[in-house]
């Protein structure tokens, strides 16, 4: 859910300059296979939240919004792998829906490393058996926004990972775009009619 | 009894596009259907300027947000399919007072930061053309205080795209005898004249910033005189007695001191008929549902739909989701009809 | 959010009429339509959400676990989040002690006992993603449908484990999940979780489901409980406009108490059939969206 561009709740918040990206990640405790009960203090989520602010702060032209914050709120209702990804492009789909501008779309998604074999979009059990990559790329170039891997990667290997994976995120980017403007044109024909 | 009397639920419907309307349509309007989404090249000849929505990046013009493109002589800009209010000079619209400041206050508006009404651009108390002082400033609350309505004009917007508001007419100033909602802003259609008088003694504001004001028409002018008097007093003697118009300035008349004590008053009309109240519900329903239908409000609409919901004793089961479409469905058959 | 001073005394004036004026013209006793899904949570035993036209939302989700019965002091936890709310907020901790309350002294737990020794508990989550107004009919509401719509996996082992080590075994069949009223129904009993209501209190009019603006205008709030087809305790009243300065808030007439269960007695039952209905026409192919 994306609120704002408005007015910050705190003065010190406001940057005269440009907008201010706020992103508030909400967990749900059912959102895993065990119930558990997550803290919004967790130093997961911390960071993720942070990536996820550092990421779009360079995709949103926040110099149109000057003394704003942009307020996104992201409930994980079920999650099984790829959950950073998976926020990413909602985070994008949503900032769209709201009409802030962008520079271009940020299409996210993961990828790991087997044997030799580098596999796109893992669940959350391949996650934990190997080692994983987020990606996030700018429109159709081949620009990272985002890139996360939290652990051992053999260099020789990070190249034909990387490739399948902006690979994917453009795919990704096509799907998104076609339900945007699938939902777009919905709108514009009401519009139309009026 | 009957269970749609008490609750009505029911399962989301996921959108589409209406069959019927591609059908019919012609190319004309399949062209204006296809829309830009952020990123998209728009052209890349130079000779376009860039306007609101895009950006400009090796000759080339992408859009940077999901919307129409529109063409204004050089100029290329992209509308965004939904976004917040974006102020212009001159726009007529409702706002609330979020805080009292410095000589000025703030006002929500529904943009992405708050407009500014500065003291010096209020008509107040004690004739209308004169220097504002030290006790005007110190009495702000006793004028506008935090929650008040008014409706404004857009006087200037600043260089930060911030917007400076004006009352400084006797159409505009603090709402009262009424209800207020608010509709998304695209939705309002502008045009010359923002408030009507619709039938059944009702009135509406329709603020380009979406919010909307409905309350009881008020009477000409001549019969305004006479209430405005009888009230003025009231608020003397309850409100705030004290009180001595600007200092260094003299009030032309005492009836232009209070009727102009009047523009600041919380004071209903006490005699709101309950039909002109239940009226002004209709037409909150009626606002609504074309709000849901996603169709323009206009004076006409509000009133087609306000006698499409005639249909409907109970006005109560005007807010289900069937009763708000089939209203839709009635103002577009209605207009239709008419051409 | 704060009202004019205009806009207050006009709500107010409206209110006090006999038959009373609400703003979009609602019976005293009508709730707001709400739009409603069921079982969208594919790792969730139970789940649904409710929308409302202003915007205000709420998904609930329910999981059951298999516990040692003796060993846990209740088969029911509740957890309330409310976006823009902490957790450990009056806010927060007043919806979750109600629901919680509710839940604990209203469900015959009993029937969530699976064999001698051990027993399903039920972890019921509740997520507020955008409220206006008191969100606890919002919130009750949502679980009532999520517990009718929440599916148990049948059980294949022996009922009687009283000597037996290993834990129950479940058929891996999902399609021979039950949902859990046909538990109690094999149990000899109506599976029906109780719901809040809220009432305003304006003028001697009590009105069902109060919305934001009217909440501010209010002279008490009542929440009335509604279980097996009537109202029963608790009951409590309340301020239901949060933060705000509500000068008309004032003490309670008991005669508002008595109408208060009369209406709920009379008006309760349809809720619930509205509820039922919509889980019995809600099929799993819609988007849930």
């Amino acid at each position: 859910m994306v609120q704002g561009p408005m007015e910050p709740s705190l003065r010190s918040q406001a940057n005269t300059t440009e907008a201010t990206i706020e992103v508030n990640v909400n967990v749900a405790n059912f959102s895993t296979f065990e119930r558990k009960k997550r803290t919004r203090t967790e130093k997961r989520i911390v960071e993720l939240k942070a990536t996820l602010e550092k990421t779009f702060e360079q995709s949103v032209m926040c110099n149109l919004y000057p003394r704003t914050v942009i307020q996104v709120d992201i409930h994980v209702l079920a999650q099984d792998g790829g959950l950073l990804a998976g926020m990413t492009n909602a985070m994008t789909l949503a900032l769209i829906d709201a009409g802030i501008a962008m520079y271009d779309y940020v299409s996210s998604v993961s990828a790991g490393l087997h044997d030799q074999t580098p596999l796109l979009d893992l669940n959350s059990l391949e996650e934990n058996d190997m080692s994983a990559i987020t990606i996030g790329v700018v429109g159709k170039s081949e620009k990272l926004a985002l890139l996360m891997l939290e652990d051992k990667m053999p260099l020789d290997q990070l190249e034909s990972v990387l490739a399948i994976a902006i690979a994917g995120s453009h795919r990704i980017q096509d799907l998104m775009d076609t339900e945007l403007r699938r939902q777009g044109n919905i709108r514009a024909s009401k519009m139309t009619q009026s | 009894m009957n269970v749609s009397d008490v609750i009505s639920i029911t399962r989301p419907t996921p959108a589409t596009i209406d069959s019927d309307v591609d059908m019919s349509d012609d190319e004309s309007t399949q062209v204006k259907l296809s829309i830009v989404t952020p990123g998209e090249m728009v052209t890349d000849d130079p000779v376009w300027m860039k306007g609101h929505g895009t950006y400009f990046l090796e000759d080339k013009t992408y859009s940077s947000v999901a919307g129409n493109i529109s063409r204004v002589n050089r100029l290329l800009s992209v509308i965004p399919l939904k976004g917040r209010y974006q102020p212009e000079t001159g726009d007529h619209i409702i706002g609330r007072i979020t805080e009292v400041g410095n000589k000025r206050w703030k006002v929500d508006i529904g943009c992405k930061q708050d407009a500014i009404l500065m003291l010096g651009s209020v008509n107040l108390p004690g004739g209308v053309l004169r220097r504002k002082s030290e006790s005007d400033e110190l009495q702000m609350r006793n004028f506008l205080k935090e929650g008040d309505l008014l409706n404004a004009e857009v006087q200037t917007i600043f260089n930060n795209g911030i917007a400076s508001l004006h009352t400084r007419s006797l159409k505009y100033g603090k709402l009262r005898n009424g209800i207020f909602l608010r509709v998304p802003s695209n939705l309002i259609v502008k045009s010359k004249n923002h408030s009507y008088d619709l039938p059944g003694n009702v009135s509406v504001i329709l603020g380009i910033n979406g919010y909307i004001w409905l309350s009881k028409t008020t009477n000409s002018s001549h019969n305004k005189n006479m209430t405005v008097n009888s009230n003025a007093n009231k608020i003397n003697a309850s409100g705030d007695p004290s009180y001595v118009p600007g200092a260094g300035s003299v009030a032309i008349t005492r009836l232009e001191e209070e009727s102009s004590w009047e523009i600041y008053s919380d004071k209903n009309d006490p005699n709101i008929t309950n039909s002109v109240r239940s009226n002004i519900t209709r037409y909150n329903n009626v606002i609504k549902a074309l709000a849901y239908g996603d169709l323009g409000i206009t004076e006409q609409r509000i009133i087609m739909g306000y006698e499409a919901s005639m249909a409907f004793s109970n006005v109560g089961s005007m807010i289900d989701k069937d009763a708000m479409e089939s209203i839709c469905q009635d103002v577009i058959n209605n207009e239709k009809m008419r051409g | 959010m704060i009202l004019s001073p205009a806009e207050r005394s006009y709500l107010y004036d409206s209110l006090i009429q006999k038959p009373t004026i609400r703003p979009d013209s609602r019976a005293e006793h009508q709730m707001r339509p709400l739009e409603a899904k069921t079982s969208f949570l594919p790792g969730s035993n139970g789940s649904a959400r409710i929308r409302l036209m202003d915007g205000s939302e709420c998904i609930v989700s329910v999981k059951a676990k298999v516990v040692v019965a003796a060993k846990e002091a209740n088969l029911i936890e509740c957890d309330v989040d409310v976006v823009g709310f902490r957790d450990n907020s009056n806010f927060v901790s007043n919806l979750k002690f109600n629901l919680t309350n509710l839940l604990q002294q209203n469900f015959p737990s009993d029937y969530l006992r699976l064999t001698s020794k051990y027993s399903f508990k039920l972890f019921i989550d509740c997520i507020v993603i955008s409220h206006s107004s008191y969100p606890l009919t919002l919130i009750s509401l949502t679980s009532y449908l999520a517990l009718k719509t929440t599916k148990l996996p049948l059980l294949v082992s022996e009922t009687n484990d009283e000597e037996i080590a290993e834990l129950p075994t479940f058929s891996d069949d999902w399609d021979n999940a039950k949902p859990i009223a046909d538990y109690f129904k094999g149990k000899g009993k109506e599976f029906q979780p109780p719901i809040f209501i809220t009432l305003g209190y304006v003028g001697s009019n009590l009105i069902f489901d109060p919305s934001v603006e009217e909440e501010q205008v209010l002279e008490n709030g009542l929440i009335v409980t509604f279980y097996n087809n009537k109202v029963i305790t608790p009951i409590a009243n309340m301020n239901l406009a949060v933060n705000s300065n509500n000068s008309n808030f004032k003490g309670l007439n008991q005669t508002a108490i008595i109408k208060s269960i009369q209406m709920g007695n009379k008006f309760g039952g349809a809720i619930i059939r509205a509820l039922d209905a919509l889980i019995e026409q809600d099929d799993d192919n819609d988007a849930i969206f």
